[in-house]
């Protein structure tokens, strides 16, 4: 408990941290804030900027924008966009779910792919499979996801001549049109991660297989099958489980490319815009966002821990 | 994001000592096959880069010919969206690529190893503050940030440089305050230091030494991820600008004419997954060879 409190109160500041550094890597911004915001570069009286600024609350010491700024987002307001005036907050919850899916639809089909494949390594004595595995491994690691995601658009058009639907349509509108659109990006962003997660997954097999208690799990005459599962698998876990946690950031940084890609509505798409519109309300919020998601999932892999392995207790 | 910083229990041999030390260690290197044959590809695109000039057939940004050309004898890759020659264009893009990874690591590392051999060196508030703002920067994810900043400072070429350098700075602040943690506690460094040693020269004499292998080995691996991130900065639009050959721009413009003339998008898709391989083979057989624990990965 007194190493989750810990765990809590790091990562909370860790999170002002980034706020910090979001908000001041706005205030760099080079040229006046004042033309970005109306889009007119130098067409504006002076009573015009200060009117301007007084209405975004720039004309206050920047501690005290800071404070305002995160009092605000604390109680869910993140700000209005310079370009639509639409609330920041209620843009990202409507944009949030789309990447959510994506990322748990990549995190599935790494799991369901990779470790077997990974046990599967461990296990085979054929150098065919563990060449293949070797292979998979170097290859995701290092082809770009969004050159994946090139090749399998013309792939999928060459091949079958199929393209997903351009305009997202929801899961609740229609979840077998809406399974077809994920398919080709989270198949792109799943082969980079399922690299990993094969090479790691057989070494840590590996090394649990060469244990005594295996051997003495075997000598019981426990079937192989169960053996494997039961006995190796269990035991292996903790450090498959640390590198797809590790790869999250990995996997939030290829969603932003992906969505951008395959057109996807998501957070990375609306960071995208904001960044190209310069519309830095926008893209505050989301960063935030990214950072918190990124930090959540890291506090929850560290947890998963202690289900996984019962040894470990935090102190 | 527990601290994981790979502490050299056995310091690697091969690189304190002299000739003979420095003979030993390339000779084990070429007993690496996996080693040698990242070596191989880095060499290729390095010296491709180098001579750009030379090898290019065409001007990089000329626009000498039809739009779309497939493969063949007159432009051996074919050409761009633009009628640019796209064998040219990828030769020149070597460079762009090995130029921003390499200063963006330069940067990395030179903030980071510096940060965190003076955060090991030193302890007390000095490692808490330091390593605190690396964590800052590691709560969120590598490409977004790099984006943010990208937008922020205005979307070139040495921007992207930078914010790469920036963002990846953390890993090595990680790596090198790891071995420093444990070189400090050695009885050698007490020794220097009763002897008058300054804590200047006690760093460079004896703890640099002894944490440039790991450093060495992340600098690869870095190298790496910097060219994929340089690649998808410009991809997005945010890296180098057009007409600047860059691999990853190059891509991008591919997007829109992919489905009529696949070409464009294959090759310089290739040239970015060949040269990271390169460097994540030469970086994995680095690691074999002086980090002997980290072999099972």
């Amino acid at each position: 408990m007194r190493y989750l409190a810990r765990r809590a109160i790091w990562t909370v500041l860790a999170l002002l941290g980034v706020s910090v550094l979001i908000f001041l890597l706005v205030r760099l911004l080079p040229g006046n804030i004042v033309d970005i915001i109306a889009g007119t570069e130098g067409q504006l009286s002076k009573a015009q900027r200060t009117a301007v600024l007084r209405e975004f609350g720039l004309d206050k010491p920047l501690p005290v924008q800071y404070v305002l700024w995160l009092g605000n987002m604390l109680q869910g307001n993140f700000g209005w966009s310079f370009r639509t005036g639409q609330p920041v907050a209620s843009l990202i919850a409507s944009r949030l779910p789309i990447t959510i899916e994506l990322a748990l639809l990549a995190v599935l089909g790494v799991t369901v792919v990779g470790i077997p494949l990974g046990v599967a390594a461990s296990v085979s004595r054929s150098l065919r499979v563990r060449t293949l595995v070797q292979i998979i491994g170097v290859l995701g690691l290092s082809m770009p996801n969004f050159w994946i995601a090139i090749l399998l658009i013309i792939g999928a058009s060459m091949l079958f001549g199929w393209l997903p639907a351009i305009i997202y349509v929801s899961p609740w509108a229609d979840p077998w049109v809406n399974l077809q659109q994920m398919f080709l990006p989270v198949l792109s962003l799943a082969f980079g991660l399922s690299a990993v997660v094969v090479r790691m997954t057989r070494s840590s097999m590996l090394e649990v297989l060469g244990q005594d208690f295996i051997r003495v799990a075997r000598a019981k005459g426990l079937s192989s099958r169960r053996v494997l599962l039961r006995h190796t698998l269990r035991n292996a876990l903790v450090p498959i489980v640390t590198v797809i946690g590790l790869q999250t950031g990995f996997l939030l940084g290829g969603v932003v490319i992906t969505e951008q890609i395959f057109g996807l509505p998501g957070l990375g798409w609306t960071l995208l815009n904001g960044v190209y519109q310069r519309d830095y309300p926008v893209v505050q919020g989301t960063v935030m966002i990214f950072a918190v998601t990124f930090v959540l999932i890291n506090l929850l892999v560290d947890l998963l821990y202690t289900y996984l392995d019962p040894r470990i207790r935090y102190e | 994001m527990s601290d994981v910083a790979p502490t050299l229990a056995t310091l690697p041999r091969g690189l304190d000592a002299a000739q003979a030390g420095r003979a030993r260690f390339l000779r084990a290197l070429s007993g690496t096959p996996v080693a040698l044959i990242g070596a191989a590809l880095v060499g290729v695109v390095v010296l491709v880069a180098a001579a750009a000039p030379a090898l290019a057939p065409y001007a990089p940004a000329a626009q000498i010919a039809k739009p779309l050309l497939p493969p063949g004898p007159q432009y051996l890759l074919g050409t761009d969206e633009f009628g640019r020659d796209e064998l040219s264009r990828l030769i020149w893009g070597a460079r762009v690529s090995l130029y921003v990874g390499g200063l963006a690591v330069l940067i990395a590392l030179g903030l980071g190893a510096t940060a965190g051999v003076l955060a090991g060196y030193f302890g007390g508030w000095v490692d808490d503050v330091t390593m605190r703002i690396m964590d800052v920067v590691l709560a969120l994810p590598a490409l977004v940030l790099a984006i943010a900043i990208t937008s922020v400072l205005g979307p070139t070429l040495t921007n992207a440089m930078l914010a790469i350098g920036l963002v990846y700075a953390p890993t090595f602040a990680r790596v090198a305050r790891g071995p420093t943690l444990t070189v400090v506690r050695v009885p050698y460094i007490e020794a220097a230091r009763s002897l008058g040693a300054s804590n200047w020269r006690t760093i460079a004499r004896h703890v640099l030494p002894n944490v440039a292998a790991p450093i060495l080995v992340q600098a690869t691996v870095s190298f790496s991820t910097a060219i994929l991130t340089e690649a998808a900065l410009s991809f997005l639009g945010l890296g180098t600008q057009p007409p600047t050959a860059s691999w990853g721009l190059m891509l991008s413009a591919a997007r829109q004419y992919m489905l009529i003339d696949p070409w464009i998008a294959v090759l310089p898709g290739s040239a970015i997954a060949l040269t990271v391989l390169g460097f994540n083979l030469l970086g994995d057989g680095l690691r074999d060879l002086l980090d002997p624990r980290m072999r099972a990965l």
